[in-house]
Order: structure tokens, then C-alpha cells, then sequence
């Protein structure tokens, strides 16, 4: 019997043995990772992410967000940084070999059609997410997007000097991210490690420069989106509060089943009855930031 | 879709399961969770035992509540739960009795609470309850009661008062005798046991020199636990042989050679829980291990091999 028009939930995650197409190194450890999973690829949205073997020998999986996808090609891309035991295996996969994982998992990022200045804030490997959104949002004219970036390791990404005009910016604050710059979408980047064009401070204070170079008026178009350390999340709900901005945030928890079953990914949230639990994996990984903050 | 394999089938305290497979206690939720993972089918299970239920809604522990140790984990969930009204009157109407068997897994702080859930759930479509007392993660009842034989006896005394439907007691591993706390029980009244729940561990991150887990300590689980598991199966097996009461088999459980090991050693059903963490489409795998041991060692069905330990 099929019910899953009945249950919307059901059949809603697949499995994959998706063959390693792409493993490059950057510096920090980091790791662009791109594996032909053409289901996970055709059903992704920006937010979700995969729970993944990353190797046989180590049973329990590992959550990594979806930074890209080629739904016609098939290719899903993730980025990811050595933290522990799981990454460090990870990292030794070659081309070629097949990586068992399954998604895409969780409830996405939202894009509202009145706020139509989308401020994008990605923090280390929080990055991902953020480019998905960019992705989802490059072709939809009505919006003029702004990503920060902030990375206290070198950035998985050759930066260059952006041609885009963005409010507020500082002088020599011109680093960009490439890709984003191809997609017509303004980006800078922040350190507080003195690299070439990036500003020397955290996300939230250039963010501060480009919401109070706005008018009235167009900062009341702005939403944030967000994904990063928790310290830095936490700054970025102040900052919203404090322009009483829409926010929303991807949060991070450790996970064993991934699909709901367990409870062991819960965060506290506010709701009108409480507060409560919430799995980070079905229930988020976004979250609104005034229910976590 | 599922296995269509009559040799799989059993009967567990007077309920038909299509195939031994127990999905276990809060590692599926409350019963659809799974259902998000396409391939994945209750038809391919006896039976899915939902997540521990309190009479009144708890939040649980604090995070983290789960921590990966060596071939296993720990959680300390705490038993987050809705409560039973909410569980009676919002999840079972969602389920689908005619996919697989729903089993009620109970919990409380007092006797009277485990026979209060017990009563509500006997009102309700639930096909039969299992008595947790051997939850390592809440302060009052839980393990507490489940090592200690008279208190064990008494929560089944309880519940056996006020419901029909199948019981089948969950016992905990962190006991001194767990055959004698298995004879009380019987003669309380359960019908069946699960064994074992998880048994108490902790895990330290050395650069903060705090326990990983929100709770501090927690119940181990996965393939680490599998050779206790095994010894409490085959000692409760001793006791139950000569009443006919089933048993769940369950810790560590990933194989369907590790099932075969726990069908020999005397348990009826087979209980999956870590294992879906690990690969959330294992049941169907484990199912054809059995079912092929079967035909290679010419047995009919999978009731022919429980219980056929022959010991050195
Ligand atoms: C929804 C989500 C998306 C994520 N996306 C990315 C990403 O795009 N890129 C990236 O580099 N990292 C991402 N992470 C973090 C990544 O999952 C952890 O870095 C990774 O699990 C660490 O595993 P390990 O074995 O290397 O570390 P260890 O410290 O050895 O891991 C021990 C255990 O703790 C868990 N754990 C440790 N840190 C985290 C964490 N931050 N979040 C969840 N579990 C953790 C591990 O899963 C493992 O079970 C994401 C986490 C979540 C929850
Ligand atoms: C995350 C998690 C939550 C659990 N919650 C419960 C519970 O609420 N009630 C219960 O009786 N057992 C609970 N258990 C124990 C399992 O049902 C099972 O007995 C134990 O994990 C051993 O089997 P396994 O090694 O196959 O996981 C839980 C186990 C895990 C891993
Ligand atoms: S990881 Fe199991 S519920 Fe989220």
C-alpha cells in the first residue's frame, strides 16, 4: 500500500552510493567534495544536508550541509574541515571510490518575496549553505543579495577584487568570493587573520557598516540568513534584534539517526507553549533565531 | 514491498510478526519516522516499539545527548516524550495498524504512574506494552526499579492488573541476577521480556575534563554491548523455556549472523535499534541473511532455530 500521499514525510530521504568525482584540498584542512548522487541532487534545497558514512570502518555517520548541486548532472558539493576522527577519515577518500550516504535532510531556508535584500552570513564551515542560498536566489532578479563571509583559516577559494558596489563598505574592504561575483551576487569576506581585501573584524560588525549605509526603507527589505559557530549565530541574532531584522538560523547538534528517530539532536526552543525540544535534524536545521536566541 | 517470506514469521505473545524484526525504543520515534527513508517498509518488521512514554510530557536531558564511543554510542535522551494522552490521542491515529504491530514502551517514577500509563494505553488501538524498568537515564524509577527484583515485580504486578494486552518487561543489564529478577516477573504476570536495555557508561572530552554527555553519564548501546547482550539472552532463556515466554533479543544487533547467534540463544524476536543509525535500510538486509541460513541448514522456519543452543 502507498501512502505517502497521505504522509507527506514518507520516501522524502534517499540513499546513495554516490562515486567521489572531485576531492580537493585547501589550506586549514579544509575539503571541497564533489559526488555524483543524482537523486539527493535533484531534491535538494538550500539548507538541507546529508548524513554520510565517511568510511566503512566507522559506522555512525557525519551531518555536512549541501553547498551545490547540478540537479541535470547529477553532483551534489560539499565542504567540510577536518574537526575529528570522522572528517580526518573522510578526507583520505579518493576519486572514484563510493561514498554511502543518504538525504537530503531537514527544513530549508525560506526565501520571502517582500524582503528583497536577502544578507547572507556564513561563518567557517558554515559557509556552505549560504552559497546554496546565493544559488536559489542569482537567477530571481527582484532580489539584491549581500553575503559575508568569515574565516579565521585561509578561505576554500581563491579570493579576487570585487566589481560590486555594496553600501557601506569600508576602504580596502574589496575581497570577494569568485563564483558568487560570477553569479552577479555581492560578497565580502571578513578575518581577523590580516588576509588581502577582507575586513579585520567579525561578520556581524561589516554587517553593521552595510545595514547602517541603508535607508529606512530598504533596510525594512532586508532578511537575514545564517550559518556558522554557534558564538557567531548568537551575535547575529543580537544584531537582528537590534535592527529588528528577520532572522534565520542553521543550527548544529550531534546526530546518530538523522531522520527523526532518535531525539538526540535536540536545541531548546521558545514556543507559545514553552519551551521545547526540537531535533535539528527534521525539525531544522533552520530555525527561526528569536525562538533559539 | 517488503519480505513476503512466510519462513520469517512468528508468533510473539499471541501477536503475528511478519518477520522477527523488532525495531527498537527510542530509536525510531513514535513510529513514522523511518517512513522518510525511501526503500524503507514496516513491512519488513514484526513490530516497532515506540518511544518511552511518561504519564505527563517531559522535556528530557539537556545536549549532548548522544556521543559516538568505540563500535557503539551513549545517549542520555531522558526520555523526552509528549505524554500519554498526547501519544494515545494525537500519534496512534496516525499510525497504520495494518502495516506492522505497534508496541507501547512504558515508563514513571512510581508503580503507580507505570499502572496509569498502562491503564490509558489499555483503552487505546496499542497492540501490546513493554514495561521500561531499565531506563539508566532518569533519576527516580527506571533502572532503579528494574535492578532491584521486588520493585521489578511490582511495576508488572501493577500494569498486569489493569490491561489483557500483551506485557513484555524490559530488563536492565546492570544487575547483579538477572534470571531471578526474570522469575519474579513471570510470576507477576509479563508475558514476554526484552532484553537487554542499554547498560551505564561515560564518555570525557580531556581538553575541558567534563563528561561529553549533557547528563553526564548514559546507556551504551551497538555492536560493544552485543557479547553481554548475548550471555543475558541465553541466562533469561534458561528461566522462560519452561513457561513459554518469549524473548526480544536486542544490543547490537547488525548482522543477521548476529541475530542468528540471538535467535540460538533463545530469543524470539530480534531487536534493531543502533544498527539503524548505521544504515537505516538494514532490515530487509538482515532479513534475507536469516532467511537464507534457513535454507541453507534446511529449516522451515525461523521458530525451528530459537532456543537450539546446544552448549560445550
Ligand atoms: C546540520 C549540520 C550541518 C553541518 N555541515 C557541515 C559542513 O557543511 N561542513 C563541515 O565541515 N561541518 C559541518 N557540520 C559539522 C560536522 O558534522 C562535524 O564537524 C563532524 O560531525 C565532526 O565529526 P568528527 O568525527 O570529525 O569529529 P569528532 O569530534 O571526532 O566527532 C565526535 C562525535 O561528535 C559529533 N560532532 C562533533 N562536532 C559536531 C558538530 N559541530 N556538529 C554535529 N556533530 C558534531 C560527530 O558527528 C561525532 O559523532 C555540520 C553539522 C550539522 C549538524
Ligand atoms: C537514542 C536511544 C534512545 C533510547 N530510548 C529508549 C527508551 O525510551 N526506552 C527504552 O526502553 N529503551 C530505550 N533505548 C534502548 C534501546 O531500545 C535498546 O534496548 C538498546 O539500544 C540496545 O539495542 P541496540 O544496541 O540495538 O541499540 C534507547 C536507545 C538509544 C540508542
Ligand atoms: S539525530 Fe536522531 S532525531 Fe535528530
Amino acid at each position: 500500500m502507498n501512502q505517502t500521499a497521505t504522509k507527506p514525510h514518507r520516501d522524502t530521504i534517499v540513499c546513495e552510493q554516490a562515486e567521489i568525482l572531485c576531492h580537493d584540498a585547501f589550506e586549514g584542512e579544509q575539503y571541497i567534495l564533489r559526488i555524483q548522487a543524482p537523486e539527493i541532487a535533484r531534491r535538494a534545497l538550500a539548507g538541507s544536508f546529508v548524513h554520510i558514512q565517511c568510511d566503512p570502518s566507522l559506522p555512525m555517520r557525519r551531518p555536512i550541509s549541501i553547498m551545490r548541486v547540478d540537479a541535470k548532472a547529477g553532483w551534489v558539493e560539499l565542504l567540510y574541515k577536518v574537526f575529528g576522527h570522522g572528517t580526518a577519515l573522510l578526507a583520505k577518500r579518493q576519486v572514484g571510490e563510493q561514498l554511502d550516504l543518504f538525504g537530503p535532510i531537514g527544513v530549508p531556508f525560506v526565501i520571502h518575496e517582500n524582503k528583497t535584500r536577502p544578507l547572507l552570513i556564513g561563518g567557517g564551515v558554515g559557509i556552505p549553505p549560504m552559497i546554496f542560498v546565493a544559488d536559489e536566489l542569482k537567477t530571481q532578479k527582484q532580489y539584491t543579495p549581500f553575503v559575508i563571509m568569515g574565516s579565521e583559516v585561509p578561505f576554500p577559494f581563491k579570493s579576487k577584487p570585487s566589481t560590486v558596489i555594496v553600501p557601506g563598505q569600508p576602504d580596502g574592504v574589496i575581497g570577494c568570493m569568485p563564483l558568487l561575483e560570477d553569479w552577479g551576487i555581492a560578497s565580502r569576506l571578513t578575518s581577523k587573520q590580516g588576509y588581502p581585501g577582507c575586513f579585520d573584524g567579525y561578520v556581524t560588525d561589516l554587517a553593521k557598516h552595510y545595514l547602517d549605509a541603508l535607508n529606512d526603507e530598504q533596510r525594512q527589505e532586508v532578511e537575514i540568513f545564517s550559518c556558522g559557530p554557534t558564538v557567531m549565530l548568537e551575535a547575529v541574532a543580537k544584531l537582528a534584534k537590534e535592527y529588528e531584522l528577520p532572522c534565520q538560523v542553521s543550527l548544529e547538534e550531534h546526530m546518530a539517526c538523522a531522520v527523526g528517530g532518535c531525539a538526540g539532536c535536540v536545541v531548546e526552543v521558545k514556543t507559545e507553549n514553552g519551551p521545547a525540544m526540537k531535533r535539528v535534524c527534521v525539525d531544522g536545521p533552520v530555525f527561526d533565531a528569536y525562538s533559539v536566541f | 514491498m517488503g519480505t513476503n517470506n512466510n519462513k520469517l514469521a512468528i508468533n510473539f505473545c499471541g501477536m503475528d510478526f511478519q518477520t522477527p524484526l523488532v525495531l527498537l525504543s527510542g530509536c525510531v520515534g513514535f513510529g513514522e519516522e523511518y517512513t522518510r527513508v525511501q526503500g524503507f517498509s514496516h513491512s519488513d518488521i514484526g513490530a516497532v516499539c515506540l518511544k518511552g512514554t511518561t504519564l505527563e510530557a517531559r522535556l528530557g536531558n539537556a545536549p549532548h545527548r548522544i556521543c559516538e564511543t568505540p563500535s557503539g554510542m551513549i545517549n542520555a535522551i531522558g526520555l523526552q516524550n509528549p505524554g500519554t494522552k498526547h501519544v494515545i490521542e494525537t500519534i496512534l491515529p496516525e499510525l497504520d495498524f495494518s502495516e506492522t504491530r505497534f508496541i507501547a514502551n512504558l515508563s514513571g517514577s512510581t508503580v503507580e504512574e507505570y499502572a496509569e500509563v498502562a491503564r490509558l494505553f489499555d483503552d487505546s488501538p496499542i497492540d501490546a506494552m513493554e514495561i521500561n524498568i531499565s531506563c539508566p537515564n532518569v533519576k527516580e524509577g527506571g533502572v532503579a526499579f528494574g535492578n532491584d527484583p521486588d520493585m521489578s515485580a511490582r511495576v508488572v504486578e501493577a500494569c498486569r492488573k489493569v490491561t489483557q494486552k500483551p506485557l513484555i518487561t524490559k530488563l536492565s543489564p546492570n544487575q547483579t541476577d538477572i534470571a531471578e529478577n526474570a522469575r519474579r516477573c513471570i510470576e507477576s504476570g509479563t508475558d514476554g521480556f526484552a532484553v537487554i536495555n542499554t547498560l551505564m557508561g561515560m564518555a570525557i572530552d580531556i581538553e575541558v575534563r567534563k563528561p561529553i554527555i549533557g547528563n553526564n553519564q548514559g546507556g551504551l548501546s551497538g555492536p560493544a554491548i552485543k557479547p553481554i547482550a548475548l550471555l543475558k539472552v541465553h541466562q533469561v532463556y534458561q528461566v522462560c523455556k519452561n513457561h513459554n515466554i518469549p524473548i526480544i533479543g536486542q544490543g547490537g544487533i547488525t548482522s543477521a549472523n548476529d541475530a542468528i547467534e540471538f535467535l540460538i540463544a533463545g530469543a524470539s524476536g530480534i531487536g534493531i535499534g543502533t544498527a539503524l543509525f548505521y544504515d537505516p535500510l538494514i532490515c530487509p538486509k538482515i532479513n534475507q541473511g536469516i532467511s537464507d541460513y534457513l535454507d541453507a541448514h534446511n529449516l522451515n522456519s525461523v521458530s525451528e532455530l530459537i532456543g537450539t543452543l546446544e552448549l560445550n
